[in-house]
């Protein structure tokens, strides 16, 4: 830009052609062929009294090949890097903070795909030949890095990223996977994500991202996620869909917390968009095709709901379930819905949640949306947990060696979910650990061991299949995939690696290395278990992409805790001062041997019976060596006097030396 | 180790010594000795310094950092002549005079033209241009026969270009780089008073009118010099030396659609035609001069920066010239993200910005009070703005949805004639096509591809011209930040990296000389690319810089005491040495009194 400014002499001189205003210009009709942009947003409220929003982007963009290369809504800059590094799927998360699976949820949709581990996490296909693989992962995390101003760069090294087979996703021939647990996570990088929106955060839903509110919250994950038909033959897939979720957990201030009921039954803060984020929604961003506000209302909070309104002998129990009903016994939603959806039953599933659907496209600046929602009545609610909750732990103590391990507990819905199938007879759960460790935590591999109710298992009883790569020095880290088969009775269970710590050259330390060493959080998936939502819909041609999202079947999976290693940091002005007292004890030991070598023994003596009083610092010295020898001091003073005197002298010297090399050592 | 042998020996020496030569009466033995001071001590100590002393090449050889040498003598030489005398190429000219009554000869009427050429190039010779001493061929050619007979001058002015091309231009090709390019002026003699001057899209001209032999002679030399030798270009405009082409000879045009507010009315284009019918054929003929690509977005709620007044007398919003440098919003217009554009390959921004509803209809005033006709400015390096307004500015207030435009064709073709102009000020050529001279008005025929041929020629030379200079540049600025930091690592790649930067620069010169235009222009990007290698080269750019601060922090631990002691050693045993010597010579001088 500087040189803009510098050389900037507009030139206002072109006289050929005199241009008016556009003279016609011909209405199109709807959107840009093919390309469409929505915009939705989530809200959930959660059992320990704080709130889930959860933004959704989607941007689509057809085939290069039928709609030409050059984009309207769909950014230049995703589709030149899909396009550059023939990105088949791609996803990259930046999260701050840990998602509570207990309190906030374990199978649902989103707890399974935005749930996500702290820091920056990056996985691709690419769909080039196996040998180019990972130069084009080396070039898109450069290329990354630049465009979401964020070290996405550090995963270039061999040593970050790793190549699952089948542990992460199923059918993964070019995947890579590389993760940085210790990457801040701020507004710089949530600034060039909103530059891929077609209205940024100037109109619609994105206007709610206030900074302060959202970077407060207990957990934060921004997310991008992109999948393309690029390189496949037209008409298979969908072209470019990029998917950009901000999944947050924020606590909304409640004013009445004084209320004096029990710990268990205290009133649920009441909330609106304003109090959370401080601001309204004033328009919708133009270009979208659909602009929605969920609200969703928990199986088993609703299931609550039910019990209590029965309780209080209310005649209609359905009718927060009614359409254009925004208040009832329990709470009140400032609101009209346009919509309620009721989720169709699962067949495992006790009760149904449901989705109250707001259109933002009625509202304008005059008067803008503000959804609120005022509980009446304390309710208290559980989430519906994943099968069984992991966590992740070290053992051990010292800077030489520990274990790593992953403990598995059953939850209640396990019990309930596989009581079920036992009746049926064979009846295993099946566990997917993929766990990434750096190279200078040396696993060894084979100290696996596997606890099943604390009793140790045989390896081969438990695990179904393993693959291992182990770490190479410097060049690539350790990958474990393992598909464990727990008898579904389980209560808990316990995997146990152990490992040394390696050295690291000084030049690798990262700063801070007192800090500790991050080793990235381990995924642990049940392939048996899918979360999907289906909601009942009148029209199912023009679904919404959070909906059509929670219809997919993924599988459940759980992130577990970032492990951070003390390793042996050594003191990184060390080669300086090894230099030094190497450097002193040559020079003394050089300089005294050249003094022995020219000395003239004779005539010192000579000189020395010359004066018959020594110095009484040469007396003492003579005392102290007589006192170390042993021998009389008379013996001493008559024959070898001088000669013993140099060498109690390099013997002086060569104890202050030590005494130097000593605190050095151990002081220093 | 010595407690043993030392000792034993002075005991028993100097009894003998004094039993062997009894010593005179007046033997003082503080003044004097009777054996010649041994030499066995300073050798030793002096040894030592001596192997000290040659031991500091050798560790100031180790301690040395690894500098490639770099060809300063060279760079320096480089730099020195393109500032001198500018890159000039051979030019050849034909002129043909059709109609006219012979009394001059060939060579008078040669030697009149060269003439004019020469004065009328009399200022310092600009880089890239011709070289004064042309090669000026004239044909005498009679009206009905002969080479232009065939071309039928009442005709169209494209088929007189192209009947002429097909004379003049079939033998050597259209392409450019052979060296065989001949310009030519034809000067047809006859028709009524009004002369026209037209200048087609090859390398061919022609005059029609009834003119005078010196009159022919003039407008021939004006042609050739102010048009096909300098590209017709008015002075001052741009300054040559900045060429928008990156460093590797790719340029990216990024076309970007701005809708100042979504909210108020959307505008679309249908860029995909556009690229294919009118930009392709503009960057298949710019092939030779840079490697060009495209890219398009549409960005939306991208308010320009400064703001604008309303005029009553113009019925508008007006931007007035001075305030144009704050036209183009970098916090919000996010333009400049590519990643297509890789490497140091140069970017052009080309932007249609459509004002919201709150600033339509937006003028743009020039300086002198009138308004632009084009609405539309550029930047020099970076790109072009055209404002362009809707049709109605009213806002339909009762809807909700903002109304959606897509630019019709027409319109857009419009556009991208702006731009075609805003991009030919850019590579400094004129946006019309008229050249106004000393003896008459020209028509410039203005090809479909953006740039004639002759045009294209003009670039490839200041293409070469800028390659070189800012080659010699960038070595220059090395070899004086190599030279500045005298502790600065620099690798064996950067010294080839300069090495072939300089062949590929003296091969640009000397095919420049010969008037092989396409190979030069080759050999001069392949130097400048290589000088900015070599000048951004990451062991450069690290501060991986060993000071001296650090080797003498290093070093002095041990080299310091130890030097004290071999010094003060090799002192002492000097002076001892002196003061014995004398000793000895005083008692040599007694003994021989005495004897």
């Amino acid at each position: 830009m500087a040189l803009l400014f510098l050389l900037l002499r507009p030139v206002l001189l072109l006289s050929l052609f005199h241009f008016g205003p556009i003279s016609q210009s011909q209405a199109a009709s709807g959107s840009p062929a093919g390309e469409d942009f929505s915009e939705e947003l989530l809200l959930r409220p959660l059992p320990d009294r704080k709130l889930l929003a959860h933004f959704h982007f989607q941007s689509r963009a057809p085939h290069t090949s039928s709609d030409g290369r050059h984009h309207h809504l769909f950014p230049k800059a995703i589709s030149q890097l899909v396009q550059k590094f023939h990105v088949k799927e791609m996803e990259l998360s930046f999260t701050q903070g840990r998602w509570n699976y207990d309190q906030w949820g374990g199978f649902d949709p989103i707890s399974s795909s935005n749930a996500k581990p702290p820091g920056v996490e990056l996985w691709a296909v690419f769909d080039v030949p196996h040998e180019q693989v990972d130069d084009s992962w080396k070039n898109l995390t450069h290329a990354l890095s630049g465009l979401f101003c964020a070290s996405i760069n550090f995963l270039e090294s061999s040593t970050t990223y790793s190549a699952p087979d089948w542990g992460y996703r199923p059918d993964s021939g070019s995947l890579r996977y590389g993760s940085l647990p210790r990457e801040a996570v701020c507004t710089e990088n949530l600034t060039p994500w909103l530059k891929l929106l077609p209205c940024r955060d100037k109109a619609g839903l994105s206007t709610l991202m206030h900074r302060p509110s959202i970077y407060k919250g207990y957990y934060h994950s921004q997310r991008l996620r992109l999948t393309s038909s690029e390189f496949e033959p037209e008409g298979v897939g969908s072209g470019i869909v990029l998917e950009q979720t901000l999944t947050v957990v924020v606590q909304p201030s409640s004013q009445r917390t004084v209320r004096s009921y029990s710990h268990e039954t205290k009133l649920q803060p009441s909330w609106s968009l304003t109090s959370i984020f401080g601001r309204k929604v004033s328009s919708r961003c133009v270009l979208a095709k659909s602009s929605i506000v969920y609200l969703q209302l928990d199986g088993s909070l609703v299931a609550e709901l039910d019990s209590l309104q029965k309780e209080n002998k209310i005649s209609s129990a359905d009718n927060y379930v009614s359409e254009g009903v925004r208040s009832n016994a329990c709470f009140e939603v400032s609101v009209k819905p346009d919509r309620v959806l009721k989720e169709l039953k699962g067949v495992e599933k006790k009760s149904p949640s449901v989705l109250y659907e707001f259109s933002i496209d009625k509202y304008n600046e005059s008067g803008p949306f503000d959804l609120g929602l005022t509980w009446k009545v304390p309710v208290a609610w559980s989430c519906q947990k994943a099968p069984l909750h992991v966590s992740r732990f070290l053992m051990g103590s010292g800077n030489e060696r520990g274990a790593i391990a992953i403990s598995l507990r059953s939850t209640e819905l396990t019990d309930e979910l596989l009581h079920t199938k036992t009746s049926e007879g064979t009846c295993k759960l099946e566990v997917k650990i993929f766990q990434v460790v750096p190279w200078y935590i040396k696993v060894y591999f084979h100290t696996l061991q596997v606890f099943v109710n604390e009793e140790p298992q045989a390896v081969s009883d438990v695990v179904e299949k393993m693959r291992v790569s182990p770490s190479v020095d410097k060049l690539s880290p350790g990958v474990m995939e393992m598909l464990l088969k727990f008898p579904c009775g389980m209560k808990s269970a316990a995997i146990t690696l152990e490992f040394d710590k390696g050295f690291l050259h000084i030049d690798e330390y990262p700063p801070d290395a007192n800090q500790g060493f991050d080793i990235p959080s381990a995924i642990i998936s049940f392939p048996n278990f899918h979360t999907s939502m289906q909601f009942l819909k009148d029209d199912s041609s023009d679904k919404s992409a959070i909906l059509s999202k929670f219809e997919e079947n993924s599988a459940v999976l759980a992130y577990t805790e970032v492990l951070l290693v003390p390793l042996t940091t050594p003191d990184f002005s060390m080669p300086y001062n090894v230099i030094t007292i190497t450097c002193t004890v040559c020079a003394l030991y050089f300089g005294s041997l050249l003094n022995v070598l020219r000395r003239r023994v004779g005539e010192e003596e000579r000189l020395e019976n010359k004066e018959k009083q020594p110095g009484w610092l040469r007396q003492l010295l003579f005392r102290l060596y007589a006192k170390i020898t042993g021998r009389p001091l008379e013996a001493v003073g008559s024959t070898s006097t001088s000669s013993s005197s140099s060498s109690s002298k390099l013997g002086f010297i060569i104890l202050v030396a030590g005494i130097a090399v000593f605190w050095q050592v151990y002081y220093g | 180790m010595a407690e043993i042998t030392e000792p034993l020996i002075p005991p028993n020496q100097t009894p003998q010594a004094e039993a062997a030569d009894e010593p005179p009466p007046d033997f003082d033995p503080e003044t004097m000795r009777k054996t010649k001071p041994g030499l066995k001590r300073l050798i030793l100590t002096l040894s030592v310094l001596f192997s000290f002393i040659l031991g500091v090449p050798l560790i100031y050889k180790s301690v040395e950092i690894y500098r490639a040498p770099l060809p300063f003598l060279e760079i320096d030489s480089l730099s020195a002549e393109i500032d001198s005398n500018p890159l000039l190429f051979p030019c050849r000219f034909q002129a043909i005079f059709v109609g006219f009554d012979s009394k001059s000869s060939i060579t008078s009427l040669e030697s009149s033209i060269l003439h004019q050429m020469i004065e009328l190039t009399r200022q310092t010779p600009q880089c890239g241009t011709c070289s004064p001493n042309h090669s000026v061929s004239v044909v005498l050619d009679s009206d009905s026969h002969g080479l232009v007979g065939a071309v039928d001058f009442d005709g169209d002015d494209e088929a007189v270009d192209e009947a002429l091309q097909a004379v003049f231009g079939g033998g050597s090709g259209s392409g450019s780089g052979s060296g065989g390019e001949v310009y030519t002026v034809v000067v047809v003699n006859r028709g009524g008073e009004e002369v026209r001057a037209v200048v087609g899209k090859y390398r061919n001209a022609w005059i029609l009118g009834r003119v005078s032999e010196a009159e022919a002679v003039a407008e021939a030399a004006e042609v050739f010099v102010k048009v096909f030798v300098n590209g017709g270009k008015e002075e001052g405009l741009i300054h040559g030396e900045f060429m928008p082409v990156g460093a590797d000879g790719t340029l990216v045009l990024s076309f970007n659609l701005l809708n100042a507010d979504p909210r108020d009315w959307i505008y679309d284009w249908d860029f995909q035609t556009v690229d294919e019918t009118l930009l392709a054929p503009m960057i298949e003929a710019m092939k030779p001069v840079a490697n060009i690509s495209v890219e398009s977005q549409v960005l939306y709620h991208v308010p320009k920066s400064s703001l604008s007044y309303w005029d009553d007398n113009w019925d508008s919003y007006i931007f007035s010239t001075k305030d144009l440098p704050f036209f183009v919003n970098s916090n919000e217009w996010h333009l400049d993200t590519s990643i297509a554009a890789g490497g140091r390959s140069k970017m052009l921004h080309f932007v249609v910005y459509i004002p919201s509803a709150k600033e339509c209809p937006l003028l743009l005033q020039l300086p002198d009070g009138q308004i632009s006709k084009t609405n539309s400015f550029i930047s020099p390096m970076w790109g072009g703005v055209i404002v362009l307004n809707p049709q109605s500015c009213r806002k339909n207030s009762e809807s909700k949805h903002p109304s959606r435009h897509t630019i019709l064709h027409e319109d857009l073709q419009k556009v991208f004639e702006v731009f075609m102009g805003q991009f030919r000020q850019l590579f400094s050529f004129k946006s019309d096509n008229l050249y106004v001279g000393a003896s008459g008005t020209y028509n410039l025929l203005p090809s479909e591809r953006g740039f004639t041929v002759w045009e294209l020629d003009v670039l490839s030379r200041m293409h070469t011209c800028f390659n070189l200079h800012s080659c010699a540049t960038t070595l220059g600025s090395l070899s004086r930040l190599v030279q500045s930091l005298p502790r600065m690592i620099i690798k064996d790649e950067i010294g080839k990296q300069v090495k072939y930067s300089l062949e590929a620069a003296k091969l640009a010169q000397t095919n420049a000389s010969l008037g092989v235009y396409d190979a030069s222009a080759v050999s001069s990007r392949q130097a400048r690319s290589l000088a900015e290698d070599a000048f951004f080269h990451p062991s450069i750019m690290s501060v991986s810089y060993y000071s001296f601060e650090h080797c003498f922090a290093v070093y002095s631990p041990f080299f310091l005491p130890v030097s004290m002691h071999v010094i003060l050693a090799a002192l002492r045993e000097w002076r001892r040495y002196k003061k014995e010597n004398k000793k000895y010579l005083v008692w040599k001088a007694k003994m021989k009194d005495a004897s």
